[in-house]
């Protein structure tokens, strides 16, 4: 059984049973059109497989699983947008999905990395960030701060600054969160958050959709 | 009419209510005062609920007369208003409906020709609010209560009740699709059972939710009830805050898919 978590940018894989495998990564523009899994999530996940879960529960799944405490706010940085997770004991509490104001934000980051060839494990966090909502309108933010004689590097590290900040308030301020998504893999990313984070990776979904996966096959076998 | 009034704010209006000869299309706007509905229904005058999806008009079209960043609700009012052809318009602006509404019922009088009658409902009889606790589908149910402001009768029928599995409160919503992702046995709070209820400014109603039942708060974007949503939303043991504009996006309805799993919907 093949499950796949269906990014924006990038393409997450893992095989149980018989296609036993490790979780594999492959950009979005790679991606074979005939492609198809038992099971899916993420935007693009419908096209793939005739199983979705939304990528909500497959991030809830996903918490469920990894973390030990019953209380607990998950945040996932997508490329695309921002989702969370809060749980009070043991149980759903609150949970928000930002398509909007935190727009891009993981794509924005991206590119920008590319395009000024910078190397985000090496730059330092700033005092004071950028104020910005998502990554589309915080980009003009970087080109008049270069213009006014700021480096790159630290305009683009302002400019992540204020992205995590805006997903920190998104999630409600919390004293501790756990971090899903590639930008775990981005330490001024997770360090320019004002609280404890604790970075889970990039396959929670998948950890997610591997539990609803189990749920599956339990009601499967039932019938 | 003991506790409602009617406001004639239209050069056009002076006489026309009594006697009503003439008046055969009117659009209401919120939940006018019941001895209004009563008077149109006894006249045999065809009503509009311009809150609703009346016309296949674009929304762009409200746009000379609205801000885009509006209540979709009341841009809805006003595209209707243009492109339907009535004889006048009933808009409720007092504590049972909206500032926003206040404000629209200017603009509707400053684009039309027609007469524009400004009500304050403070109506307290209740009608009681069986539709909201019944079993049936939320859409046919928020469909049968929309429905229902445009009759000053109760129904002939009730439908069979249902102990709730969740709660859906708020106004109905400009996009009914969200409703069709609840089971059966949602009960309906807000602001939608004093409509049925035909008490629109009964604030205690409308406050009213069942902490036991996990319970969906939703409220158009742009509208000041969005404030009393998360304020609910938040106190509520269980509740989840939303909100849409013109048509819910997939995040909406995702949101509310993973909050009715993860809170055990009923199979």
């Amino acid at each position: 059984m093949i499950l796949g978590d269906f990014g924006t940018s990038y393409i997450k894989f893992l095989g149980l049973g018989e296609d036993n495998t490790s979780p594999v990564i492959i950009p979005a523009n790679k991606l074979p059109r005939d492609t198809r899994v038992s099971l899916a999530t993420g935007h693009n996940g419908k096209r793939f497989s005739d199983n979705y879960v939304n990528e909500l529960i497959a991030l809830a799944r996903g918490g469920e699983s990894l973390i030990p405490e019953k209380d607990f706010l998950l945040l996932d940085c997508g490329s695309r947008d921002i989702k969370f997770i809060q749980y009070q004991n043991g149980q759903l509490k609150d949970m928000g999905w930002n398509a909007e104001c935190g727009a891009s934000m993981g794509f924005t980051i991206e590119l920008l990395k590319r395009y000024y060839d910078l190397d985000y494990q090496k730059l330092p966090v700033p005092e004071k960030p950028f104020s910005v909502t998502c990554g589309v309108l915080g980009m003009s933010h970087i080109f008049d701060a270069v213009i006014n004689g700021i480096s790159v590097e630290e305009a683009v590290a302002k400019f992540v600054k204020g992205i995590a900040l805006n997903a920190y308030r998104f999630a409600g301020t919390p004293a501790k969160l756990y971090l899903s998504g590639g930008l775990c893999d981005n330490p001024l990313f997770v360090n320019s958050f004002p609280c404890k984070v604790v970075p889970l990776g990039r396959f929670v979904l998948l950890k997610g959709l591997e539990m609803e996966a189990g749920t599956l096959n339990k009601g499967t076998n039932n019938s | 009419m003991a506790a409602s009034t009617i406001t004639r704010i239209s050069r056009a209006t002076a006489d026309w209510i009594l006697p009503a000869a003439g008046l055969k299309e009117v659009g209401i706007v919120g939940l006018p005062p019941l001895e209004i509905i009563r008077f149109l229904n006894e006249h045999g005058v065809r009503i509009h609920d311009l809150d609703a999806l009346l016309t296949r008009a674009d929304l762009e079209t409200s746009a000379p007369y609205l801000p885009r960043v509006y209540c979709a609700i009341l841009r809805t009012v006003m595209v209707n208003s243009l492109h339907l052809d009535l004889d006048a318009i009933f808009i409720d602006v007092g504590p049972g409906k909206c500032d926003s509404a206040f404000h629209v019922a200017a603009v509707l009088e400053d684009a039309l020709s027609i007469p524009v009658i400004r009500t304050e409902n403070t109506d307290m009889e209740k009608f009681g609010t069986p539709l909201c606790q019944a079993k049936m589908p939320l859409f046919d149910k928020m469909l049968a209560i929309t429905e229902g402001v445009k009759s000053a009768d109760p129904l002939d029928t009730l439908p069979p009740s249902c102990p709730p599995s969740f709660g859906f409160w708020g106004v109905p919503p400009r996009d009914f699709s969200i409703l069709q992702l609840f089971p059966d046995t949602t009960h309906v709070y807000g602001w939608t059972r004093c409509m049925e209820n035909k008490t629109p400014a009964n604030h205690a109603l409308e406050a009213y939710c069942n902490p036991d039942v996990p319970t969906v708060f939703f409220a158009q974007t742009f509208c000041a009830k969005t404030a009393l949503a998360k304020l609910l939303a938040r106190k509520h043991p269980c509740g989840l805050y939303l909100d849409a504009d013109v048509t819910a996006g997939s995040s909406a309805k995702a949101k509310i898919q993973a909050f009715l799993e993860l809170r055990g919907k009923p199979t």
